[in-house]
């Protein structure tokens, strides 16, 4: 690669790394999601093999116990616990206390210091 | 209270009058020497000790003038500031991505407080705190510890539900490639274009790596020539376009897609078991990283925190990741990302030219996605139709994207929630840039 750097022009070299980055990109992301598609669910049906010990087929693991626990119910719980807990704020208490606060005691406007007054 | 207004008065005192008392003025003589002599020479007849006492107290004011930041400011000093100010009031007012660009703002203050070079202030200068900091970033140390934060945050239970949609987050990676071929015309060097690029991946932590590995400004080429250091303006560019993206995405999208297409409502995604989210990670990282291991210090993380998050029995490691940790990292990074502005070294033809690449670069990758979501519509019958709208989400940028799709989605039917569909192509658009970013390092590192 850093032979092919030096030697070739640095435009076609980037269209050399445009294709193949691209490619590889794809093919990776293609291999995840063929993998997630096929390879998974071979993959839980011979864990059930090995662990239950019985014949299934692998129409059999999908999820047919939570089949009505769509995304859609998920999503409608979700908001109403986030209403809920956003909701809780508003109810308080509604008890004012008013706090006492001693002050020392200071004699800037006391009467008895007034110029109409004889000590 | 009392007693420590009294204490201060009197160390005030005490300070103020060492000058009268003579101790301390021989500091002055370096710089207005001839203006000294001259004034004393004038005036040696009434009070020549105390005069120079308050030459001396005036030359110490000019000295310490001679370091403010009023005296040393240029107007690219001010500009940058301005930017960082705009950067806070976007963050606060609009709640463009607030958590990065409110830190990366007061960063772009920060770095750009003018300052004397030499006294280990600034944060390119070796030893100042703030390059200490900075090191994370120059070393590519922040982005994998934020990727291992998303990692425990992300639920990819879309994706493992709906795996073709991972397709659309690989199109979206098309910006990342046709934004390097731009930078390549517009004369950057193969490394640097590559840096440049990754913008297109609208991902800020995978930019920020790529940059600090390819464009670092110490790497040397085959001919010689080091290359530029470019992370401040490249992440800069990464994250406020990430932060436009419910700008710049809605009028694309009005443009490439019909009405009718935006108004498909999709299937809701099939409900996934625990182990399959338990594999997914596991799966993925091998897979991945086998095809491109450059991205393992990203890739790695991201999905060590998926495991994380899914195994089950470590709630509490999952836990920090996605929260104490990311919240760490995203500070540091913020504020020495802007303070990698310095105007000095960011005010230049190739930050403008980065900035404008980056924009073409998400309109690209939006492009992109959409339209091969249009292209796989075609190969799709019935209700597995996809709504085309959800490729935009295929630019990183997570959850912004998906959120941008999501309110597109409502405003042509007010009730078709694309939110959960949007989030599949999001993530595998982080997959897949980290991928780009792996190829990239790969060829050019």
């Amino acid at each position: 690669m850093k032979y092919l750097l030096i030697n070739t022009d640095i435009i076609s070299e980037g269209y050399v790394i445009l294709i193949t980055g691209l490619l590889i990109v794809f093919s990776a992301l293609v291999t995840l999601a063929l993998f997630f598609k096929y390879g998974l669910p071979v993959m839980l049906y011979v864990y059930k093999v090995i662990t239950k010990r019985k014949d299934k087929k692998i129409s059999e693991i999908k999820r047919t116990a939570d089949k009505d626990f769509t995304g859609e119910i998920a999503a409608a719980i979700g908001t109403t616990v986030h209403l809920y807990l956003s909701d809780q704020h508003d109810h308080e208490s509604a008890i004012l206390t008013i706090k006492q606060v001693k002050k020392s005691y200071s004699p800037w406007s006391s009467k008895i210091y007034g110029v109409q007054n004889r000590l | 209270m009392k007693k420590v207004i009294l204490i201060f008065c009197v160390l005030s005192l005490l300070i103020f009058i060492r000058p009268v008392l003579g101790l301390g003025t021989n500091s002055n003589t370096s710089n207005n020497t001839l203006n000294n002599t001259t004034i004393t020479a004038l005036q040696v007849d009434d009070a020549p000790q105390q005069e120079s006492v308050f030459n001396a107290a005036f030359d110490g004011i000019k000295k310490f003038y001679g370091y403010t930041g009023f005296a040393n400011v240029t107007s690219g000093n001010l500009i940058m500031i301005l930017i960082g100010i705009i950067f806070i009031y976007l963050g606060i007012k609009f709640d463009y991505e607030p958590l990065l660009l409110i830190p990366i703002g007061t960063g772009v203050i920060l770095g750009n407080i003018p300052f004397v070079a030499g006294n280990q202030t600034g944060i390119y200068e070796a030893g100042s705190v703030l390059n200490y900091l900075y090191f994370g970033v120059v070393k590519g140390i922040y982005p994998p510890l934020i990727f291992l934060g998303i990692g425990a945050m992300t639920d990819f239970s879309s994706l493992i539900a709906n795996p073709k949609l991972m397709l659309l987050g690989a199109a979206a990676q098309i910006g990342v490639f046709a934004t390097f071929m731009g930078a390549l015309y517009l004369g950057f060097n193969l490394p640097e274009a590559g840096a440049i690029g990754i913008i297109g991946g609208a991902d800020g932590p995978t930019a920020i790596f790529l940059s600090s590995k390819l464009a670092n400004g110490v790497n040397i080429l085959a001919d010689g020539t080091t290359v530029k250091n470019l992370i401040g303006p490249i992440a800069i560019a990464a994250y406020s376009y990430m932060a436009l993206v419910p700008v710049i995405q809605p009028p694309l999208m009005r443009l490439l897609i019909s009405k009718e297409d935006r108004k498909i409502k999709m299937k809701p995604p099939r409900a996934v078991t625990q182990k399959e989210k338990m594999i997914f990670p596991v799966v993925a990282l091998l897979l991945t990283l086998f095809i491109s291991p450059s991205a393992l210090p990203l890739l790695g993380m991201l999905f060590f925190g998926n495991l994380l998050k899914e195994s089950g029995r470590t709630e509490r490691l999952a836990d920090t990741a996605r929260t104490k940790l990311i919240d760490i990292v995203t500070i540091l990074l913020g504020v020495t990302v802007g303070a990698s502005t310095q105007a000095d070294i960011f005010i230049t033809k190739d930050s403008l030219l980065i900035f404008g690449l980056g924009a073409i670069s998400f309109v690209i990758a939006t492009c992109g996605g959409l339209l091969f979501a249009k292209f796989m519509n075609r190969f799709l019958k019935g209700d597995n139709k996809i709504n085309p709208l959800i490729g935009a989400a295929g630019v990183s940028a997570v959850p912004d994207s998906a959120r941008v799709v999501h309110h597109e989605g409502l405003k042509s039917d007010p009730s078709n929630y694309l939110l959960m569909h949007a989030m599949a192509p999001n993530v595998s658009g982080v997959i897949g840039s980290a991928i780009a970013a792996g190829i990239i390092l790969s060829f050019l590192g």
